[in-house]
């Protein structure tokens, strides 16, 4: 199990060292079970971190934030930033080296394992507790959780509230990291895609008024955009009023540029949105389910980024975010790639 | 006027009223939301709050203002599409949800009346649901001069006394359904009263939440415009957009043409909403941005709600639903950030 | 007389091959269904998967994608990312539940008109049946 004054003990030697600049990690929130995300920038404030099954949130998004941040600051400190990754996240991080958005010396990796279990979802885990007030959450022996609620301590059977990617893991330690914190167990997974079965067994016509019904409900908010670590794209393709304009972009540009979807959040746009996302997203997206998690709306659009990591695994032999060194799934190709769909 | 209705009676309510649209809380999957009811006998009050405000049926997400359409003999012509008649009835509105409405009324009316909300506004009638359990763990409606049983913006406010509902009517068009089932309401007696006086004492004491000092917020906000409060505070917002979509009283919009095809010319203008946590949200086509990062545009929300709308419609932007608490996904509490702000000491 | 559905076919032709293809199916007289939309790219490893949901979003009934065959491509690698990259457009659409065959690909060279044109009457033969396309048509 990792021990939190461990991880702690980390944090304080690197940050007194001046090593980093901040670490980014989970930080206990004032109001509620589920953490913050916390930016650890002083060895006193290491006493803020935590490490439950509640610290759900893919923290890779905010090297995108750095580099941004970074790029505004005429003389910007160059020390890495510390941060505190799952194995899920660690697989993000490994994809962004791939794709060259931030360099292996611009993060210090404290990498925490999941061991045999995994982060909760939050809505399972209401449900499960019927409307009784949790106060902690702490990992447990082998698959359980210890849930403490107003009437004491209770065990909770970790699959009956693990988040549905925890159900289908594939790197339940980090792959990559400066630190490691907590053992690398293995464990068995016997069925990687289980959750998109439901939906391939479904008819065409079932599976469309699925989605039309699903999709429908989304008001276009692009949380799931702001969420996901690999939309780090400054202008979106998607977002037609979002383009990079500067003093020397001309009328003429500005007018030339093609407006795929409308802004309205109707069907068929939302539809297009959805799918070019899923589509720029294939070979990239390694399932950290924050998609999902954001959703305003409960929409599971994980199923359509699912679906094409499935295809990719099945059609190219391709898994995102376990090799820094491979190349990306649509910029590459092998002379076997199938063609037998193509006349 | 005050009457009072069986709870078993309120689907044959629901079911006299076919001749008004009839939206209520439904639940699709895990969320509820205000959808349109097709079956009377389903509508079901016992609800904890909606995803979305019932803003969203009067300011519509996106709506049509005229469309346009040219050809080489008639020139370029407009046709201004005005809301359908349809009048309504929107049941379950919490509180804090009408009061909402009620100050977005401000905004939409004075010097210039926007009629494409005011012609919707004008033909819902809304019957609230007073809160006796707060319907989320964030409600803090009680610090912002709300209450669990506030009446402003309401025709109609529904108080849940097990057994009965304890209806009071403000307005003629309150009045009117409740003309539409007459016989099923019976007047309030004073035994309802009393019962309906320990309800609401006891639903205040509810409210766990609220936030410290808020007189003290706008004061110190003034102040605090090029403060590095901001930048502390914002850096794990994600500018998702989720707040500002889910808040009731947000109101900004935005105006597109959507141009079906280009010959002959056909197309309309419509109006959706906008979101100031957008990037893009004030860029100018010069390629300037006066609100370029996260830190400039979570001071702008909190000081649109907290300082600007108090200087201008002295009334705080805000009515405590607790929806951006709840479905922020990096968990960013307004509470905790007014609380700081209370304190500020720059 | 009952109208009949003729579907609109929106083709994506790489310039060097089967546009050339379809240009020699078009000297030669060779007769074929007049119901494509021929859009002329560069390469069909150039084709966006953008281009195809647009063109679905503003109507069309099914969607062709052609270029040169492996190892001929003008480029030559274009097509082979096209092959992998349609692959998996064509999973997705049909994960949604957009009918398949919709969407088509194919490998159609300069030289190769009577096969542009058996493309294109079998694809109007197999659109005909399913009636226009409605489930990603854009419904302003």
């Amino acid at each position: 199990m990792v021990n939190l004054e461990d991880l702690k003990k980390e944090a304080k030697a690197v940050l007194e060292e001046g090593k980093v600049k901040y670490i980014i990690g989970y930080e206990k929130s004032a109001n509620g079970l589920m953490p913050v995300p916390g930016f650890i920038k002083s060895p006193e404030e290491v006493e803020k971190l935590i490490w439950t099954p509640a610290c759900v949130y893919n923290l890779t998004k905010f090297l995108v934030d750095e580099k941004r941040r970074k790029s505004r600051e005429k003389k910007p400190d160059e020390r890495p930033v510390g941060l505190v990754v799952k194995g899920c996240d660690s697989r993000a991080l490994i994809v962004l080296l791939q794709e060259k958005f931030i360099n292996r010396d611009d993060v210090f990796i404290i990498g925490v394992s999941c061991e045999e279990t995994g982060v909760i979802d939050e809505k399972k885990f209401l449900k499960k507790l019927k409307g009784k007030k949790a106060e902690k959450i702490e990992f447990d022996e082998k698959d359980n959780f210890m849930v403490t609620t107003q009437e004491g301590k209770v065990k909770v059977a970790a699959s009956e509230v693990l988040a549905e990617r925890c159900l289908e893991c594939k790197a339940n330690s980090p792959l990559i990291y400066d630190v490691i914190l907590g053992e690398k167990v293995k464990r068995s997974m016997d069925n990687p895609f289980q959750s998109l079965e439901k939906l391939e067994s479904l008819s065409e016509e079932e599976r469309w008024k699925f989605w039309k019904e699903q999709l429908s409900k989304c008001i276009r908010c692009y949380a799931c955009r702001s969420v996901c670590p690999m939309c780090y794209c400054d202008e979106c393709v998607a977002d037609t009023i979002n383009f990079a304009v500067t003093a020397d972009t001309t009328a003429e540009e500005k007018a030339q540029k093609i407006k795929w979807l409308e802004k309205s959040p109707v069907k068929s746009e939302n539809f297009v949105y959805h799918l070019v996302r899923a589509i720029h997203l294939a070979g990239r997206c390694i399932d950290c389910g924050e998609c999902e998690r954001v959703c305003p709306l409960d929409i599971p659009i994980r199923f359509l980024n699912k679906k094409l990591e499935k295809d990719a695994k099945e059609l190219f032999d391709y898994e995102a975010g376990f090799d820094p060194e491979q190349a990306s799934l649509v910029s590459s190709f092998k002379d076997e790639d199938p063609e037998d769909f193509i006349r | 006027m005050e009457k009072v209705l069986d709870k078993k009676s309120f689907p044959q309510w629901v079911t006299k009223l076919s001749s008004y649209k009839v939206y209520a809380p439904v639940q699709e999957d895990e969320a509820w939301n205000y959808e349109v009811i097709t079956n009377p006998e389903k509508v079901n009050l016992d609800f904890p709050n909606t995803v979305l405000s019932p803003k969203k049926i009067i300011f519509p997400q996106r709506e049509v203002y005229l469309e346009f359409s040219s050809s080489d003999e008639d020139g370029l012509e407009l046709k201004e599409v005005l809301p359908e008649e349809e009048p309504s009835v929107i049941f379950g509105v919490r509180p804090c949800d009408a009061r909402a409405l009620a100050l977005t009324d401000k905004v939409f009316s004075g010097d210039f009346e926007d009629i494409y909300y005011w012609k919707r506004r004008n033909q819902v009638a809304l019957v609230g649901l007073a809160c006796s359990v707060p319907p989320s763990p964030n409600c803090f409606c009680l610090s912002v001069d709300g209450s669990p049983f506030s009446t402003e913006g309401l025709d109609i406010l529904m108080s849940d006394l097990d057994s009965k509902y304890f209806v009071e009517v403000f307005s003629k068009k309150g009045e009117q359904l409740i003309n539409a089932a007459k016989t099923l309401f019976k007047p309030a007696t004073e035994k309802d009263k009393k019962e309906l006086e320990k309800n609401r004492t006891e639903a205040k004491k509810r409210i766990s939440r609220q936030i410290q000092n808020i007189k003290k917020i706008p004061p110190v906000l003034k102040g605090m415009f090029d403060s590095p409060f901001w930048d502390e505070e914002s850096m794990s917002c994600l500018r998702c957009g989720i707040c500002t979509y889910l808040c009731p009283t947000c109101h900004c919009f935005d105006i597109n043409d959507e141009v079906l095809s280009s010959s002959p010319l056909k197309g309309r203008r419509i109006r959706t909403w906008d979101n100031c946590q957008f990037p893009d949200f004030t860029m100018h086509s010069s390629g300037h941005n006066p609100r370029p990062d996260k830190a400039s545009r979570l001071r702008q929300r909190i000081m649109h709600k907290f300082q600007y709308f108090v200087d201008r419609y002295k009334n705080y932007q805000c009515t405590g639903c607790g929806r951006c608490i709840s479905r922020c996904p990096v968990g960013i509490d307004i509470i905790e950030v007014l609380d700081k702000v209370s304190s500020y000491e720059g | 007389m009952a109208e009949v559905f003729e579907p609109k076919i929106v083709a994506f032709l790489c310039k060097w091959c089967s546009s050339a293809g379809s240009d020699l199916a078009g000297v030669s007289r060779m007769e074929y269904p007049p119901n494509v939309v021929p859009i002329q790219v560069m390469c069909s490893g150039s084709v966006s998967p953008l281009y195809i949901l647009s063109a679905f979003n503003k109507g069309a009934d099914g969607v062709l994608v052609s270029g040169c065959h492996p190892g001929d491509c003008h480029y030559i690698k274009g097509n082979f990312y096209a092959r992998r990259r349609i692959a998996l457009v064509k999973r997705l659409l049909e994960f949604i539940g957009l009918e398949p065959q919709r969407f088509q690909m194919s490998w159609v060279s300069a030289a190769e008109g009577t096969k542009y044109t058996q493309i294109i009457k079998d694809f109007v033969q197999e659109l005909k049946p399913l009636g226009p396309q409605t489930k990603l048509r854009r419904d302003l």
